[in-house]
């Protein structure tokens, strides 16, 4: 991890964050793609670019565009440190599409996406240093679809390196406490420790809980740890009977883009024109 | 038939009012006809806290496994919805397959619809404070707390609680009940894709 959090031009970082959010696909609730507002975006890309500093990062899943915003401060030299290469998992069409467009209209050279669906096995490369998971946070799974994500992440690192798991955390609710027990004892069970916790930290655009939070779970594995196997595709029902919520097993392997021209401008199926006389 | 209030009871709360531009006494008379026509109206709805799939199916269908009929509770009040009256055309349980309207029914102005019958006027007092949200990203959450600022309707179930007089405690008043049936919720459009 690079040093201590430095001194930023927080108007300049801003605004990048802006360039991002702009570019990104509208959210499909239905998925759990909820995302985080932008002022948690600028002090989470900071945290991620410095953890990740030089090194080999995946993303299993990517709505925020967390990815895009560590990359785009780096190579526009409003941050000084930040991953040697970003590589985005994710099974949303529109999502690859966004983080691709904006690499090569930006020439990000170390950021590409690929489609991916996690209950997939995961397709490599294996030698990622690290991982960084915003997964669907398993209110109704007691945390088994944060689980799947966090198996994935750790398999990108052959189960030697370090994760992120970004996840609920909130003072008056029980279930992101389960949530939080339940996938600590996974990790653990995995070969990881928990190196770093930083509770209650990032708020959504969520507006059936406007003020639920999420915090950082930083994970490493232990020394000399193993893969337990290869990666296989997750096919178990009961693991996956609640993955988006009570009794929504997952149905849909991609979500397809329709491709189009006006990425990013106002579509023009939303207006008419009513000329001048 | 009353609705009596009791620990474990599952009920979807809704503040009601002008909806795409038409009153509330206009939209009851309208659904009312529905549901003597069609034997079931839409009450159509929007938002995201009531999400057809994620919440209210998986909440009305737990509820009902244990017997109970779910009650949609609304609470009336004085408010603007400009939106379109456009009516939807095809409904979806599941987002993937979709169905024609029958063309009895009307849903205007709307994302989401719930499947009701039994739409009818009744007055009581609902203690939020005596309710949980009862799943979802909120769960376990104060009824109360929960309804606040731009949520308006939410999945509850009544508390322990509800038994223990506590004076004063924050009330809200239901005027309009109707009970929600199978498929529970659906997506609705206004056109094919």
């Amino acid at each position: 991890m690079a040093g201590d959090q430095k001194d930023i031009d927080l108007r300049t970082a801003i605004n990048a964050i802006s360039d991002v959010v702009q570019n990104r696909p509208r959210p499909l609730r239905l998925f759990d793609q909820i995302y985080m507002k932008a002022g948690d975006m600028v002090l989470q890309s900071e945290l991620v670019a410095r953890w990740a500093d030089g090194k080999k990062l995946a993303f299993i899943g990517d709505g925020d565009a967390i990815s895009v915003c560590v990359a785009y401060l780096h190579a526009r030299e409003i941050l000084e440190y930040g991953p040697s290469e970003i590589v985005v998992f994710d099974f949303d069409e529109r999502i690859c599409g966004a983080v691709s467009r904006f690499a090569d209209k930006e020439r990000l050279t170390g950021l590409r996406a690929e489609l991916y669906n996690c209950l997939d096995a995961f397709p490599g490369p294996l030698d990622f240093d690290c991982f960084y998971t915003n997964p669907p946070w398993g209110a109704s799974n007691d945390g088994e679809s944060v689980k799947v994500f966090a198996q994935r992440g750790m398999e990108a690192t052959s189960y030697r390196g370090e994760g992120m798991v970004v996840i609920a955390d909130d003072v008056d609710l029980e279930w992101p406490k389960r949530v939080l027990a339940n996938v600590q004892q996974f990790i653990i069970g995995a070969g990881f420790f928990v190196q770093r916790m930083m509770p209650q930290l990032h708020r959504y655009h969520l507006d059936d809980a406007p003020n639920l939070r999420s915090c950082n779970l930083i994970v490493k594995a232990l020394p000399d740890n193993e893969a337990p196997g290869p990666s296989t595709a997750i096919s178990d029902a009961a693991r996956l009977a609640h993955f988006y919520g009570r009794d929504n097993p997952p149905k849909v392997r991609y979500i397809r883009e329709r491709k189009r021209l006006d990425y990013g401008k106002a579509h023009d199926d939303e207006y008419s024109l009513e000329l001048l006389e | 038939m009353l609705i009596i209030l009791k620990p474990g009871q599952g009920l979807l709360y809704m503040k009601v009012g002008t909806h795409a531009q038409e009153s509330l006494e206009d939209i009851i008379v309208r659904k009312t006809r529905e549901i003597e026509l069609a034997g079931f109206a839409l009450w159509g709805y929007g938002g995201s806290t009531c999400h057809p799939q994620t919440m209210v199916q998986p909440f009305a269908r737990s509820f009902e496994q244990r017997g109970q009929t779910i009650y949609l509770c609304m609470q009336p009040m004085e408010s603007s919805h400009f939106a379109e009256p456009i009516r939807a055309e095809e409904y979806s349980v599941d987002g993937l397959a979709w169905q024609p309207i029958p063309q009895a029914i009307n849903v205007l102005g709307s994302r989401y619809a719930l499947a009701i019958r039994g739409l009818r006027k009744e007055e009581f007092d609902l203690p939020l404070a005596k309710t949980k949200v009862a799943l979802g990203n909120s769960m376990g959450s104060n009824g109360d707390r929960y309804i606040a600022g731009r949520v308006d309707k939410a999945c509850l179930e009544i508390t322990e609680e509800i038994d223990t007089p506590v004076v004063p405690e924050p009330k809200v008043h239901i005027s309009l009940v109707a009970e929600i049936v199978k498929p529970y919720a659906v997506h609705v459009r206004n056109s094919p894709k």
